[in-house]
């Protein structure tokens, strides 16, 4: 089962330290000093177009240094993105029965599988409404009985990966320079960034001066000699006016905080002219007929590395809340782990009866080719 | 106390550019295009003499006695290395009927955009004088 990219880095990096080794997915764990690390990966905007930096990727996962893949006897369940592009898909199909050889595949929406999911814990539900907000982008996805409604489905071009270059921008900008430090501030999104409850009253509070502006942190920077992992210093040994007397590298943060993940929800922020997450939701359902729409505004669920962000479900809710007829329930679900839960749902599948029927073998791809596949894959 | 300061204004015409809609928008456009790039810094192995790059896993092949099926050479692989927007192209989505990935983009808010000032980020509704076509808060006015 492999939610392509979601949990070992799908990529590879290249050290200014270790000049000669180009270290692949996890091995970013064995980089000593990833200062300066530069990225290479087979997406871009989402869509797998490198297949080069894929292969690589792949050889090294199947291999003998990781999961040890016996392609003859092993089926994949494989995740794409929406409305993956007809060629890609061929690659694809290519790539998985032609040269790796897998016994069965199966392509699916990574969506497909958390509806799955969440239909197994919630089996009275006919109807799900499914956030995945990644790297590349986010899609709101409306789903009935396991098949997804097309015509409903909405992209939003902010992730993760616009997230982290927008805090290297502005912190480039008005501390000090970070732009090619892509690891480490992304590290100091995950750590310190938060989704506001009530943006205009932060921004008040992040405007104060000393102890008053709760808001405010003190960001220890790695020095990947005696700090490896950056840090928030405790507020009680921040310096709040003055110098710090240590020699370490350190980030002041304010509204950064919250405005970073901001534009998930106001994308318009910095420039994009697309509605921000919880105005999709309701744009989504009201353009479905008026007799499914409760059953969705029941049972919207959050997925993605960005639902992570502290207060992201509670601003979800409120914010669609507004925006809904009151005779409406909204319901907004934060699974326990919103990165793997499209995983746990293709793992749910595997173990289905019926999930021989829901793959393509590889004699069935070679006897028909690429139309059997674009038969049986809903992608 | 603010000491009086001189114009920040330029006296010279040259440098008071006043930027048309058009110009701005395509600054925005190269501001939202750096946001989508994965470096900001160049390849550190870039014109480093390629060391074993081409050495293929032999202990895969001897471990299993399967042979990898090679690629069928470089028309094969030119293939496999296009970009995002030739993949885009050739998928011919302007004529296409049905939902598809240009129709699924996010409308546009249905609110106005909020101004922050380009400095500290901070809400500002002032625009600055000196900078046309961009919102500074009174901390970096005259």
């Amino acid at each position: 089962m492999m939610d392509n990219g979601s949990i070992i880095p799908n990529c590879q990096f290249r050290s200014k330290t270790a000049r000669l080794k180009t270290f692949t997915a996890n091995q970013i764990d064995e980089i000593k000093d990833p200062s300066g690390l530069f990225y290479i990966l087979p997406f871009q905007k989402g869509y797998l177009v490198n297949w080069d930096v894929q292969r690589q990727v792949w050889d090294y996962l199947f291999g003998k240094e990781m999961y040890q893949v016996d392609f003859l006897d092993t089926n994949i369940i494989i995740t794409e993105p929406y409305f993956n592009f007809t060629s890609i898909q061929e690659s694809m199909n290519e790539i998985l029965f032609e040269e790796y050889q897998f016994q069965a595949v199966l392509r699916v929406n990574a969506g497909a599988l958390s509806a799955h999911r969440y239909f197994r814990d919630n089996p009275s539900e006919l109807c799900c409404i499914i956030v995945d907000s990644g790297y590349s982008f986010t899609h709101i996805v409306p789903y009935c009985r396991s098949k997804k409604k097309k015509e409903a489905i909405i992209r939003i071009n902010v992730g993760g990966k616009l997230l982290t270059n927008h805090l290297k921008e502005i912190i480039s900008y008005r501390q000090l320079h970070v732009m090619d430090e892509t690891h480490v501030i992304n590290q100091v999104k995950e750590d310190v960034c938060y989704v506001s409850q009530d943006f205009y009253r932060d921004m008040d509070i992040a405007k104060l001066k000393g102890e008053e502006n709760t808001v405010m942190v003190d960001y220890v920077l790695p020095d990947f000699s005696t700090i490896k992992k950056g840090f928030c210093k405790p507020r009680e040994e921040m310096v709040l006016s003055g110098k710090y007397k240590s020699g370490e590298q350190i980030l002041r943060l304010a509204n950064e905080r919250f405005a970073v993940p901001e534009i998930l929800f106001n994308p318009s922020d910095i420039g994009i002219q697309e509605m921000g997450i919880p105005e999709a939701i309701v744009y989504s359902i009201q353009n479905l007929p008026e007799e499914m729409q409760p059953h969705f505004f029941k049972n919207i669920v959050l997925t993605g590395g960005n639902s992570l962000f502290p207060g992201f479900r509670d601003r979800v809710y409120s914010e669609v809340r507004c925006l809904t007829p009151t005779d409406y329930d909204v319901s907004v679900v934060l699974p326990e782990n919103p990165i793997t839960y499209a995983w746990e749902g293709g793992k749910l599948i595997s173990e289905n009866d019926d999930f021989e029927d829901m793959v393509v073998t590889r004699e069935d791809y070679e006897e028909n080719g690429h139309s059997i596949c674009e038969e049986k894959f809903d992608i | 106390m603010v000491e009086k300061k001189t114009s920040v204004r330029s006296q010279d015409p040259g440098q008071r550019r006043v930027l048309d809609p058009a110009a701005r928008q395509r600054r925005i456009n190269r501001q939202l295009e750096a946001l989508e790039n994965d470096n900001f810094q160049d390849d550190p192995h870039a014109g480093l003499p390629q060391l074993g790059k081409r050495l293929p896993q032999f202990d895969d092949d001897a471990d299993t006695g399967k042979k990898k099926k090679k690629t069928r050479g470089d028309h094969f692989k030119l293939r496999f290395r296009k970009n995002f927007q030739a993949l885009l192209g050739e998928q011919n989505l302007s004529v296409a009927e049905g939902p598809n990935y240009l129709t699924a983009c996010a409308g546009p808010p249905s609110w106005p955009q909020r101004p922050f000032c380009a400095v500290c980020g901070f809400p500002s509704p002032y625009m600055s004088a000196a900078v046309p076509g961009t919102v500074l808060c009174m901390k970096w006015t005259v």
